[in-house]
């Protein structure tokens, strides 16, 4: 896997290009609009797979398997607060920005 | 006097209900969006009795402003950048029609590359479609043309659209002190509207807008080309009564200080403010320039200006829009076209767009090129102002070989 | 003329601000004031900025400020933003920072300003208003330098807002321009 990277990187170059064209889109890190964040209490939750179904941005992913069973993917969580209002365990709640690691 | 304190969209607003127009179709876009909110503001709490009809895009906003007009009442609408080119089919409609709306242009630039800031372009791009074009220069003057704009295209003589230009975000979120008349005061001057041309009534039925063979098509255009041709009559006749009323001179076109200057700048819009600042400036440093601010861009008043051109060697003109494929913009084309044959050297500047600001110094900038010109100091200038030089290595990709 | 530039973070209603300041110079001290906001992306927690030109006639120049007589910042934060909030500023030039924090006013210190007003303008919203949202108490501080009387910026805080709302912001303001240090 890391050989085919390294092969890949090798076989690319740099191009000038005209017009609105990037490999990156400076304005994607959506997280950083984000006032709170929603932190998830797993001794409570079922796993029952609402929140990710219900996340606008797609950014839940639900790992039934693990105890840690709701991973929210922060850079692109904008913080809407949508899971929290549908989780039905109430197991979901917004926590302001900064004030927790 | 009574002062406010608003926005060029709130002016414009404030002039739409002040003309009481009786139907309103508005589609929001940036900068233009404050303009849609106000109004369905406005005849949500019955300060404006018109029927507000929300539509699915600015296409049919213009087409229910249009067809509402052509039923017999005052109709309203206003747009953007890409909203005023979605638009397009319909603008020709409108003005091939004679129906004379007065639309608020929140002058914006176009995609690609997407932009919501401030150029011309939009509104260049529909500057032949038979609509008149009024440029603002500050918020006063945008409440004051679209006042005075109803009376120019409503008058029988000229029975066509006009576009309200003002600058996104300098003009339109851009908050100034200014007087506002008083309802009673607008009601004498503009009244309400009266059908001149055809309107459609169920009692008496018409048709309108029919296939119109090579053998009318020409003549038709000729009766617009007519009716641009009176515009500056009309004009000057409305705006004598406004300046009566509110004491304010509307000119078509406005000299500043060029009486004496070396060389003058030639310039639409809220560009004309910064240049009169920089003109007060250089002047206070012994340096004689002076601006020719142009407000009606269409019909373009080619006589005025030879005139007003006539004394001046060496010309500058700044278009706001780049004038893509052309030797110049369209500002630019059209005073070279107004000064054939005269001996002056009509040097070309393109800049502000996509909102980037002409600054005091962009200006300044300009003045002295213009200056060492007319000097003999030097030959060249900076056709493509305040454009940086790695224009064209400015952005790299990674791609796959 | 005096050219003034008020820098915070989205939705803490800074535009706002400039808005009801220069309706204070321009309604109520006979002045005329223009205010040229920039807008960007729009969202909450961006840094944004509004220019203000202030002048005893009616202002011509349409642009934003690059050289600023008066800086005033509502969010101690801005600098950690990636924005240079001392751009421009010649040696008269001064800065209204809205902070007490020792720590946060000496990164301040070396910027070059002529001078430094501060006051928790956060603080004082919390207390008077009920909300973290510093634009009316920060218009207090303005005043606190001699550009506007604070009763005319309290009238135009009552006009903006308008009943109980506006009584509470007015509140604000004036508690700001009291509590106003130099430091």
């Amino acid at each position: 896997m890391q050989k085919q990277q390294e092969q890949q990187t090798r076989n690319c170059k740099k191009i000038n290009v005209y017009g609105p064209c990037a490999n990156e889109f400076v304005s994607s890190n959506t997280g950083s609009w984000r006032l709170e964040r929603p932190v998830v209490n797993f001794e409570n939750c079922i796993k029952c797979g609402i929140c990710e179904s219900f996340c606008p941005c797609n950014v839940i992913t639900i790992h039934k398997e693990l105890k840690e069973s709701v991973e929210i993917d922060y850079d692109y969580c904008k913080g809407c607060g949508i899971c929290v209002n549908e989780c039905p365990k109430n197991c979901i709640k917004l926590v302001a920005e900064g004030s927790v690691e | 006097m009574a002062y406010k304190m608003l926005d060029g969209n709130s002016a414009a607003v404030e002039a739409m209900k002040l003309a009481k127009v009786q139907v309103i179709s508005a589609y929001p876009i940036t900068p233009q969006s404050s303009i849609s909110e106000k109004l369905a503001d406005l005849v949500a709490d019955g300060t404006i009795k018109a029927e507000y009809i929300r539509v699915e895009s600015e296409h049919s906003a213009l087409s229910v402003a249009t067809t509402a007009c052509l039923v017999g009442v005052r109709a309203a609408t206003a747009t953007a950048s890409n909203g005023l080119a979605l638009m397009h089919e319909v603008v020709g409609m409108t003005s091939g029609n004679r129906v004379p709306i007065v639309m608020p242009v929140v002058n914006r630039g176009i995609a690609a590359p997407w932009t919501l800031w401030c150029e011309h372009g939009d509104a260049m791009s529909e500057r032949d479609m038979g609509w008149l074009q009024f440029y603002c220069q500050n918020v006063q003057e945008v409440l004051d043309m679209t006042l005075l704009a109803y009376k120019i295209c409503e008058d029988y003589r000229v029975q066509l659209p006009s576009m309200v230009c003002l600058d996104g975000f300098f003009l339109s979120h851009s908050m100034q002190k200014i007087d506002v008349p008083t309802q009673a005061s607008m009601d004498q001057f503009i009244g309400p509207y009266i059908p001149k041309n055809a309107f459609l009534d169920t009692s008496d039925p018409m048709f309108i807008c029919d296939l119109t063979s090579p053998d009318e098509y020409t003549e038709m255009r000729y009766q617009q080309k007519k009716a641009m041709d009176n515009v500056f009559e009309v004009f000057e006749e409305y705006a004598k009564a406004y300046e009566v009323i509110t004491g304010r001179k509307i000119q078509i076109m406005e000299s500043y200080k060029t009486e004496d200057a070396d060389t003058v700048l030639v310039a639409l819009g809220s560009m004309c403010g910064t240049a009169k600042h920089v003109v007060n400036k250089m002047r206070a440093e012994g340096r004689k320039v002076g601006v020719i601010k142009i407000v009606t861009f269409r019909p373009f008043p080619f006589e005025a200006i030879r005139e007003a051109l006539k004394p001046f060697k060496v010309i500058g003109v700044f278009d706001r829009s780049a004038g893509l494929g052309g030797q110049g913009g369209p500002l630019w084309s059209e005073i070279t076209a107004a000064m054939n044959g005269l001996n002056a050297d009509i040097r070309h500047f393109v800049g502000g767009l996509g909102g980037r600001d002409v600054t005091e110094t962009t200006i300044e900038k300009i003045f002295n090129e213009l200056l060492d010109i007319q000097s003999g100091k030097s030959l060249n200038h900076t056709q493509w102002i305040d454009t940086k030089e790695n224009a064209m290595t400015l952005r790299e990709v990674t791609v796959k070989c | 003329m005096t050219k003034i530039k008020f820098y915070g973070l989205g939705g803490q209603g800074v535009v706002t601000a400039a808005k009801i300041f220069s309706e204070a110079v321009s309604l109520y001290e006979g002045k005329y004031a223009i205010t040229v906001p920039a807008y960007g992306h729009e969202r909450r927690g961006a840094p944004v900025n509004t220019s203000i030109i202030v002048d005893e006639e009616p202002v011509l120049l349409n642009s934003f400020v690059y050289d600023p007589d008066i800086v005033m910042v509502m969010d101690q934060n801005v600098i950690h933003k990636g924005v240079d909030i001392a751009e421009g500023i010649h040696e008269e030039s001064i800065l209204i920072l809205n902070t007490e924090k020792k720590e946060m006013l000496s990164i301040y210190e070396k910027l070059g300003f002529k001078e430094i007003y501060y006051v928790d303008g956060t603080q004082i919203a919390m207390e008077k208003i009920g909300r973290g949202i510093p634009n009316s108490s920060m218009l207090g501080a303005i005043a606190g330098v001699g550009i506007v009387s604070i009763n005319s910026i309290e009238k135009a805080i009552k006009e903006w807002f308008k009943g109980k709302a506006g009584d509470k912001n007015a509140e604000a303001a004036r508690t700001t321009n009291k509590k106003l240090q130099k430091n």
